[in-house]
């Protein structure tokens, strides 16, 4: 396996693609989460401005929301990044057939995909730590520009909001390489990725949360589950929203870890019977 | 004594999810040390064969050996280097970071780079990225790939293919080349002339099965070997003649007669066509091409009902009904 996690970190380092998407990522939360919102509320006229205050609205940006604040991004646009850039490891191998090269070498196919699964735990896990600072050092100059003051979480709040993100991360980095492998194919497993994302989960689930039948269903979806989680990492301006998540966070956080080793598993499983090439 | 055998396979079979039957109850012996030329029409199985050798697909029934061991265990495949169909690397990797990803997961050291790319004629090209490689010089990293272990036996899957004849020709000298020092080289192509200037010994695959299999003499001989070749006027007389003094063995292509029989016996024959008024223009011995023994053979095989294909150097009564001549 750590032959594989060598070879794997020749490959993922310099994929261009890769960077790009951790590019798109730290620049959504700097460009749109931060400096946006920060030029909308600080420069809109007070004539236009809502109920809430724009000094109170501010806050959301500064240090004492900044673990929400990556965690919202986290949900969103990192649970597209990272199930893209899962789905690229894993389907690209079989588009460019390079599959079979590497599974000629060597290291038994469950050692070939052990190394790569365990980069690109390693990949989420340093794309997490580049957000989490991300986020920190604009919040910090948010606080900073506006001249007001903000407390940074305690120690015990930040730790545990980087786990949840690392974990929320790696599990939609699984569950792309997961369809990678199953759909064999980079447009299939993005697009299939992106639509349970974003319309199966999100949208889908979104409306018809009320229904009982499908609120019973969805308490057992990643993306309600990691909502739970966030919500346990409450924005200082407002009250929790705890009350109207369907899970607990425990619940949510012991559910993502079942489908971490549920997606890794599945993935071992078909990578391990199929056949590679032919009809 | 027995020789040693690189690769060995009992009724291998290989059917597909879809139906298709691309492996056909295979029994293949390749020596230790030999460069065996797995020859077969388009389609015929080969490609399945070498992934199944390779352990890259699963055998519905039958087993093999490669190098040792079970095809695609950690023992069979560090001993064996291949290319399979395609040479499949990473298009935004130059071709010697390719060799690197591939020499890691081999558990070989990086410095086995540069001698493979020396070998193989690509040390000025290894820095720029393989999508920009011709097909030729995709064809000599793939051979590159496949040497950085310094297997014991090497599978090379239609290595030729898509390349220019200068390519061919470097391709074919590498390939001999490899073979020093004992190394097993298992060829697979279609390309008659490729097999026949680089192989020790042929196995010859239709329709999923092994059809025929031996050195390329002894499948000419199984086929008819040699004939002789008489050009004479007028051909209807000489036809008689010769019909009389070797029963069944003569047959008419065209303007000319072929004959199965001991090339010593020419003289004789000349003589007693000569003696007749025949007038004989041409009378030599035909060799038959080994393109002649692959259509013979893989005809065959369309047949419906078959026996088991003879062992190599047997069949030798066998008439050469499909032949023609060169």
């Amino acid at each position: 396996m750590i032959a594989s996690l060598r070879a794997e970190s020749i490959k993922t380092r310099k994929r261009w693609a890769n960077w790009i998407l951790f590019g798109i990522l730290l620049a959504w939360i700097l460009l749109l989460t931060y400096l946006t919102f920060f030029l909308v509320v600080t420069l809109s006229p007070k004539s236009i401005q809502g109920p809430v205050p724009a000094s109170v609205l501010k806050r959301r940006l500064f240090p004492e929301n900044f673990v929400p604040s990556v965690l919202n991004a986290a949900s969103s646009i990192g649970a597209a990044i990272t199930l893209i850039f899962g789905a690229l490891s894993t389907a690209s191998e079989f588009g460019w057939l390079t599959v079979q090269t590497i599974l000629i070498q060597k290291p038994t196919r469950s050692a070939v995909l052990g190394g790569k699964l365990l980069l690109l735990g390693v990949a989420t896990l340093l794309l997490s730590v580049a957000m989490f600072a991300a986020t920190a050092l604009a919040s910090y100059a948010a606080v900073t520009l506006d001249g007001s003051s903000s407390a940074w979480p305690a120690w015990e709040v930040i730790l545990k909001g980087f786990g949840a993100l690392v974990l929320q991360l790696t599990v939609w980095t699984m569950f792309g390489a997961f369809l990678g492998i199953a759909f064999r194919s980079a447009a299939a497993a993005i697009g299939g990725g992106l639509i349970y994302l974003f319309v199966a989960e999100a949208l889908v689930g979104g409306l018809f949360r009320n229904t009982p039948v499908v609120k019973e269903v969805l308490k057992f979806l990643p993306g309600i589950n990691a909502d739970a989680i966030n919500v346990a990492f409450p924005v200082t301006i407002r009250d929790s929203t705890a009350s109207t998540q369907l899970v607990s966070a425990g619940r949510g956080v012991v559910t993502l870890l079942v489908y971490l080793v549920v997606f890794t598993a599945l993935s071992l499983l078909i990578w391990q019977r199929r056949d590679v090439g032919g009809s | 004594m027995a020789q040693a055998l690189a690769v060995e396979t009992h009724g291998l079979t290989k059917r597909y999810s879809t139906g298709v039957l691309a492996v056909n109850n295979l029994d293949l012996r390749v020596r230790a040390g030999e460069v065996y030329g797995f020859l077969g029409p388009n389609g015929a199985g080969k490609t399945t064969t070498l992934r199944l050798l390779s352990g890259l697909l699963h055998p519905t029934s039958g087993s093999a050996i490669v190098a040792g061991a079970m095809p695609g265990s950690p023992a069979s495949l560090a001993r064996m280097g291949a290319m399979v169909e395609t040479p499949a690397f990473y298009p935004y990797l130059s071709g010697r970071d390719n060799l690197r990803v591939v020499a890691r997961y081999a558990g070989v050291p990086t410095s086995r780079i540069e001698p493979v790319l020396k070998l193989v004629d690509m040390t000025d090209r290894a820095r720029h990225k393989f999508k920009t490689y011709s097909t030729g010089m995709k064809q000599r990293l793939g051979v590159a790939a496949a040497l950085l272990k310094g297997p014991d036996l090497l599978i090379l899957d239609e290595p030729t293919s898509g390349l220019d004849p200068q390519g061919t020709i470097e391709m074919r000298a590498l390939i001999k080349e490899l073979k020093q020092g004992g190394r097993t080289v298992l060829l697979s192509s279609h390309l008659l002339n490729e097999v026949e200037l680089t192989c020790d010994r042929v196995g010859v695959i239709a329709k999923g099965k092994l059809v025929a299999e031996g050195t390329v003499d002894e499948l000419r001989a199984r086929s008819g070997g040699s004939a002789l070749l008489i050009r004479a006027t007028p051909l209807d007389q000489a036809q008689r003649l010769v019909e009389s003094l070797v029963p069944g063995q003569v047959r008419v292509d065209g303007d000319t007669l072929l004959l199965s029989v001991d090339p010593s016996q020419a003289a004789s024959i000349n003589r007693r066509l000569v003696a007749d008024g025949v007038d004989v223009s041409e009378l030599r011995v035909s060799e038959q091409s080994l393109e002649d023994v692959f259509l013979e053979l893989t005809e065959t095989s369309n047949s419906p009902h078959r026996d088991p294909p003879p062992q190599a150097g047997e069949g030798k009564d066998q008439s050469a009904a499909a032949g023609k001549t060169p």
